[in-house]
């Protein structure tokens, strides 16, 4: 098995005696994956939000627009002050020319450390803008429009959007196969690693944690930063030599299990 | 009327914070604005006490950096009910607006803003080849596709700031990124007084897919080095310019000093 970290400042390591522990993975696995379906439960429900709305504007025998979107506000700010909520951002983004009075939409709020209440994110929506925040070709938005199902993407920048280091997870909203656009939410980088370390408190190993573009998501050490890339050997399974690897369904990352 | 929305949208109507209130300040922040398409053309402006406030003016000042813009033709000016003022994005207002900026600013200045773009989009691209993933890649990639299929200047140097802050956001760095985001707005008041010949345009954007190369093969510091080198071309060309233009400022007759009145007085002093 080898590895190859572009930001790692020491050679990988030597052998050591025997293969490594693997509860460690799956105890990170276990904890990785309650987060991750805590935050999209939060998700689910602005998803039937957005349903709802489109339903009701359906019955009215209208468009939806804009006003059915601002409609869902009190419901998405419920769910962002919840008090177990992870997600420090939370909404809708509406499919180009959904609506009748307005060819882009975001219904996105986010809380703010330094502010009581949420706030609500504000973006440059036009195309010829230098700022304009493309949303239609984002990989949060593409992906789950694509495969009509729910997406996990990140660790990235969210460039002319929150200017957050980001995970984002997504659900496509779809109604009679018509889709509307995507209900998701927002986890910082930084507090995903550290709902995931408390859990998994002290460890004699190293634990990174690999997206499927070979980014780091997270790691127990200083040696693979999150953000920096790690490339596994593809042929080296799930379980080479000093080094452990365990792949995650959904969202499909790899766990990666090394002595400390 | 659509008002403050986005990030760079915020920063056009934040308070001026140099102090001067003067209404030099308020053109060149509002012109940079429509260069950059943060405010689109025909766009209505908010009103002159409600703009003043926001930026932290007196409304003569406000008054004042307004008919500037009018009589550059940037801004349209329309009484009674449904009136205001209304943006007007013309490109050549707009290298005339940046040719003043050029004029006024001293090559010192430029100078440190060259420095400091190379440090930033130097450090930004050694990164990105660090961390930078396939599909950051592929973007980095299609904004230089897009940036040599558009024709028009102005959209030229968007795209162009967009392949700058994309390489930052590359580089996982959300400080880099809003850092290459400011310096972008900062060129922005500049690089419309210098238009590029086709041949100039080709050399760019050659420059800029040899750094694409040097990220996708993970060669941080050709990244980098190409990165820095480039910059420090525009910089010494902008300083060109500025040099030029000052040696001549006092020979120019006075059709020039009454489109840019401000520039050219302070050009001359």
């Amino acid at each position: 098995m080898s590895t190859r970290r572009p930001d790692a400042t020491r050679p990988v390591d030597g052998p050591v005696d025997g293969p490594v522990d693997g509860r460690p993975a799956a105890q990170a696995a276990t904890v990785i994956e309650g987060v991750v379906e805590q935050v999209f439960h939060s998700v689910t429900a602005v998803r039937d939000t957005l349903l709802a709305a489109h339903r009701a504007a359906r019955e009215r025998g209208e468009p939806m627009c804009d006003r059915d979107i601002t409609a869902m506000r009190g419901r998405l700010l419920d769910l962002l002050t919840g008090e177990r909520e992870v997600a420090v951002g939370m909404g809708v983004i509406t499919a180009p020319g959904l609506l009748a009075d307005r060819p882009l939409h975001l219904e996105w709020w986010q809380s703010e450390p330094d502010r009581h209440h949420p706030v609500r994110l504000e973006v440059d929506l036009n195309p010829h803008s230098v700022g304009f925040y493309d949303y239609a070709a984002a990989e949060w938005f593409v992906v789950p429009r694509r495969t009509g199902r729910r997406h996990v993407v990140g660790p990235y920048v969210d460039v002319h959007g929150t200017h957050r280091y980001l995970l984002t997870l997504t659900v496509p909203v779809v109604a009679d196969g018509e889709f509307l656009g995507v209900a998701g939410a927002d986890v910082p980088v930084a507090r995903f690693e550290t709902l995931v370390l408390r859990e998994l408190g002290n460890l004699a190993v190293d634990v990174v944690v690999v997206n499927p573009e070979d980014r780091v998501v997270l790691s127990t050490s200083a040696r693979s930063l999150a953000g920096s890339l790690m490339i596994l050997d593809a042929d080296a399974g799930d379980d080479a030599g000093e080094v452990r690897i365990i792949s995650l369904p959904d969202p499909p990352w790899r766990i990666v299990v090394s002595p400390g | 009327m659509r008002l403050l929305s986005g990030d760079a949208r915020r920063a056009v109507f934040a308070p001026l914070d140099d102090g001067s209130g003067r209404s030099e300040a308020v053109a060149r922040r509002l012109g940079s604005a429509i260069a950059l398409g943060i405010i689109v053309d025909g766009e209505q402006l908010p009103s002159e006490s409600h703009l003043a406030a926001l930026l932290n003016v007196s409304t003569v000042t406000l008054r004042d950096a307004l008919a500037d813009l009018r009589g550059r033709g940037l801004v349209d000016t329309r009484r009674g009910r449904g009136g205001g003022s209304f943006v007007r994005a013309s490109e050549d207002a707009l290298t005339e607006l940046s040719l003043g900026r050029l004029r006024e600013i001293g090559s010192t200045e430029l100078r440190e803003l060259g420095d400091i773009r190379a440090a930033v989009g130097g450090t930004a691209a050694r990164l990105a080849a660090d961390r930078a993933t396939a599909s950051e890649i592929a973007r980095l990639r299609e904004i230089l596709d897009r940036l040599a299929a558009v024709d028009e200047g102005t959209r030229q140097r968007r795209i162009e700031s967009r392949y700058y802050i994309d390489v930052a956001a590359a580089a996982q760095s959300v400080r880099l990124t809003l850092q290459e985001i400011e310096l972008q707005a900062e060129l922005g008041q500049l690089l419309w007084g210098t238009p590029r010949t086709a041949a100039e345009l080709a050399t760019t954007i050659a420059s800029h897919r040899q750094v694409v190369d040097a990220i996708e093969s993970r060669d941080g510091a050709l990244a980098r080095q190409l990165t820095e080198t480039h910059i420090g071309e525009v910089t010494a060309r902008l300083i060109d310019v500025h040099l030029d233009l000052t040696r001549r400022g006092q020979q120019r007759p006075g059709a020039d000093t009454a489109v840019l009145p401000h520039a050219a007085a302070g050009a001359g002093s």
